[in-house]
């Protein structure tokens, strides 16, 4: 069964090109050789580009952007391991994160001839890992740690000009803000507060487990006051709701990491709205206990219609139905995590072994399109939308 | 070699803070596979260039088997080690120089047709040849051009791209046969990546301890167990028994899928039984190791059955029965691997599913 019939998203990949070759000599910025097969290509070929944080066999850590073939177009070394990324709205910038806790961000115009900038979390603050841009692309909004006073933020910046500035905060409205996504409206920040307690003073140690209390807050953004916060219920007070994508209706489907007894069989997958209480998902029986109560990342396909969900200690990434919440079907990719829409209701899925697996059909084996030597791709991956 | 084996193992368990140490199985892989293995290889790539020219110069009987012959045993070799992900077969891209795969779309081909079309004279010389699109420049690349879609042999053959072809065959058999040297130089280094796996502790930038180097090791041991059935069998078996799609096994243009698959599975099993991992589990789980080695012989016993070339045959004699079977088998090894040896050697896994966020 296809997951709904497919049109490419085009990109002007001769500009992005053109726009590398300069950026080619600094020395955060690496081409691949590949790239000039690629400049070979008509103009007619121009497709959707990927970016993902990765490790290589070198164990240095970096940004690879990739073409929809899955071979990398180009590489930005990162000083430590990345996450997430967040694109601009228009796709002409991104940031990339580093993974909790770390305290940088890079901001790049791939597009532009200017050198990626270092964003540097404010002193008492350590970035979560994801951020997104407000609609008008002038905005960035990172979840951070304040963690002497052991609350999350949400840190805004401004990125309107070359450099980016932090402006301000708000608060997450919980501990452990890890993801965040912006309605389609652009008026409501939908913030994902894993509930989980840390200080970069013990790593990445977790430190209020029997406590915790994760939420999902549906914030104003631009006054950053609380509209909606949903909590599960009691019983699933140790899912922490990490990763989160929102579907067609601007539903947040979020996928949990549950920190109870690994004996334990809670379901990994909620969808909450403002107004609706929180759903939880069902998944087959036979799933039961073979995902280590894991879901590692959440993506919308491009129309919004199906949600895919990757469960790397599984092996397995889990589609989903946006409109009934029904269950899919499923495709076996070991160490699969970062998942990206591509065409208008396809997956590229990226693993820790270097695969990047095009899924077309949640029932058909998916087609490994590449798989570059020596990378492993960390958790997220996403795809540059057009303006 | 025993001693030096020993010395090292004693001196690691003589620091009581190391935990369960591996520099043992790590220089018996070392000395007992990846430097024979690429020291194999790059015997029979050397021939390659000669066969090259042999045929390109006239085509007799001799020239033709001598090429076809010596292409076979490069692939038979090179699949020997393409799972290693790791150290001096990923240096300036040698494994994607080597072999351009998966390429599932055609895009080596399109761009072959591109050489083709524009008569480009770069790829005539291994030095210029070697920055191209690497997509251009492997054993694949030879093999689309060598090869008909029926693994005729039409290097050599009479025609008016007869020159071409075969001054691009050579410049990538020339390319071949120096990656593959080069590989098996810098394993047999010993300041070389060998020294990196084997030097563990805290001034090494790659390694902090032998577990992590071993963990390099074995996982790349697991994923080309990945590779073999999700990357290379699956996409041919097509949605269903009467919708097979032959032609996407790896190296089949050339008759060579039986011949690279099993290459595949012995070169990984070969490069398990060296490390002799029996003795650092536990009695419990040093069964995995001789089920593994089972599984391995079931999956051997599935691929001789299967009759060559199987862009022909593999519809005929259960062949399609077979490789279904093999795959099951090769499940049963990913897990008997990843659960059962890496469990019982306190190995870790995947990258995202250890380390998550």
């Amino acid at each position: 069964m296809p997951l709904t019939a497919t049109e490419p998203h085009t990109f002007s990949r001769r500009g992005f090109l053109t726009a590398l070759g300069g950026i080619a000599t600094l020395p955060a910025f690496s081409r691949s050789p590949l790239a000039e097969s690629l400049l070979e290509r008509k103009d007619g070929e121009d497709a959707v580009l990927f970016a993902s944080a990765y490790r290589n066999s070198n164990g240095d850590f970096g940004v690879g952007l990739l073409d929809d073939y899955g071979q990398i177009l180009a590489r930005i070394t990162l000083p430590g391991r990345g996450h997430g990324i967040a694109v601009s709205p228009d796709g002409q910038r991104f940031v990339a994160f580093a993974r909790r806790p770390g305290t940088f961000a890079l901001f790049v115009q791939p597009f532009q001839d200017f050198e990626p900038s270092v964003i540097v979390s404010e002193p008492g603050r350590h970035f979560y890992g994801h951020g997104c841009f407000s609609a008008d692309g002038r905005l960035l909004y990172a979840v951070e740690n304040d963690f002497g006073a052991a609350r999350g933020v949400v840190g805004v910046y401004d990125v309107s000009g070359q450099l980016p500035k932090r402006i301000g905060e708000f608060s997450s409205y919980g501990l452990g803000p890890h993801d965040l996504a912006l309605t389609s409206d652009g008026r409501t920040l939908v913030i994902a507060n894993g509930g989980i307690e840390t200080h970069p003073d013990k790593g990445r140690e977790k430190l209020n487990l029997a406590a915790m209390a994760p939420s999902i807050a549906f914030v104003d953004a631009q006054t950053g006051d609380l509209a909606r916060q949903h909590e599960l219920d009691n019983s699933l007070h140790q899912l922490s709701l990490r990763h989160m994508a929102l579907d067609g209706k601007g539903r947040a489907w979020v996928g949990g990491q549950y920190e109870g007894p690994a004996s334990d069989v809670p379901p990994l997958v909620a969808v909450f709205a403002p107004d609706e209480a929180p759903y939880m998902t069902e998944m087959p029986a036979s799933f039961a206990g073979k995902l280590n109560n894991y879901i590692g990342s959440v993506t919308a396909s491009i129309s919004g219609d199906v949600i895919a969900t990757s469960a790397p200690r599984g092996g397995r990434t889990l589609f989903w139905d946006a409109g009934t919440g029904g269950f899919l079907g499923a495709q076996v990719i070991p160490d699969g995590c970062g998942v990206a829409p591509i065409d208008q209701g396809s997956f590229l899925i990226s693993d820790g072994n270097g695969g990047l697996s095009f899924v077309n059909e949640p029932d058909v084996p998916a087609e490994i399109l590449a798989r570059p030597p020596g990378f492993s791709w960390d958790n997220h991956m996403v795809a540059f939308s057009q303006a | 070699m025993k001693n030096l084996i020993l010395g090292i193992a004693a001196i690691f368990l003589a620091v009581p803070s190391q935990a369960a140490d591996f520099n043992a199985p790590l220089e018996s892989i070392i000395a007992g596979y990846f430097r024979p293995a690429t020291a194999d290889f790059a015997e029979s790539a050397g021939i390659l260039p000669t066969a090259v020219s042999a045929i390109c110069t006239e085509t007799t009987e001799a020239s033709v088997l001598g090429f076809q012959t010596a292409f076979s045993k490069t692939i038979r070799d090179f699949s020997r080690i393409q799972f290693l992900r790791f150290g001096p077969l990923l240096e300036d891209d040698r494994l994607s120089r080597l072999s351009f795969r998966p390429d599932p779309r055609g895009r080596a081909q399109k761009q072959i047709r591109k050489l083709y079309a524009a008569a480009d004279n770069s790829v005539l010389s291994p030095v210029s040849l070697g920055k191209k699109s690497v997509a251009v420049q492997s054993l694949t690349a030879l093999e689309l051009i060598a090869f008909d879609k029926d693994a005729k042999i039409v290097l050599g053959n009479n025609s008016d791209i007869k020159d071409y072809t075969c001054g691009y065959a050579l410049a990538i058999a020339q390319n071949v046969s120096k990656i593959a040297r080069d590989t098996s130089a810098d394993w047999a280094d010993p300041h070389g990546y060998s020294k990196l796996l084997l030097s563990a502790g805290p001034d090494n930038d790659r390694y902090r301890t032998s577990k992590e180097a071993i963990e390099d090791v074995f996982n790349s041991l697991a994923t080309g167990i990945t590779i073999t059935k999700d990357q290379d069998i699956l996409p041919a078996m097509g949605k269903s028994k009467d919708k097979t799609k032959p032609n996407r096994f790896p190296f089949s243009r050339s008759g060579n899928a039986v011949v690279y698959l099993t290459g595949e599975l012995a070169g990984i099993n070969d490069a398990l039984s060296s490390m002799d991992l029996k003795p650092l589990m536990s009695s419990d789980d040093q069964w995995t190791l001789d089920t593994l080695g089972f599984e391995f012989k079931n999956a051997r016993n599935y691929l001789d059955a299967l009759n060559p070339p199987v862009r022909k045959t593999f519809g005929e004699n259960g062949g399609y029965n077979q490789v279904a079977a093999l795959l099951i088998t090769l499940s049963s090894i990913r897990e008997l691997m990843t659960q059962g040896v890496a469990g019982g050697l306190g190995l870790a896994g995947g990258f995202n599913a250890l380390d998550g966020d």
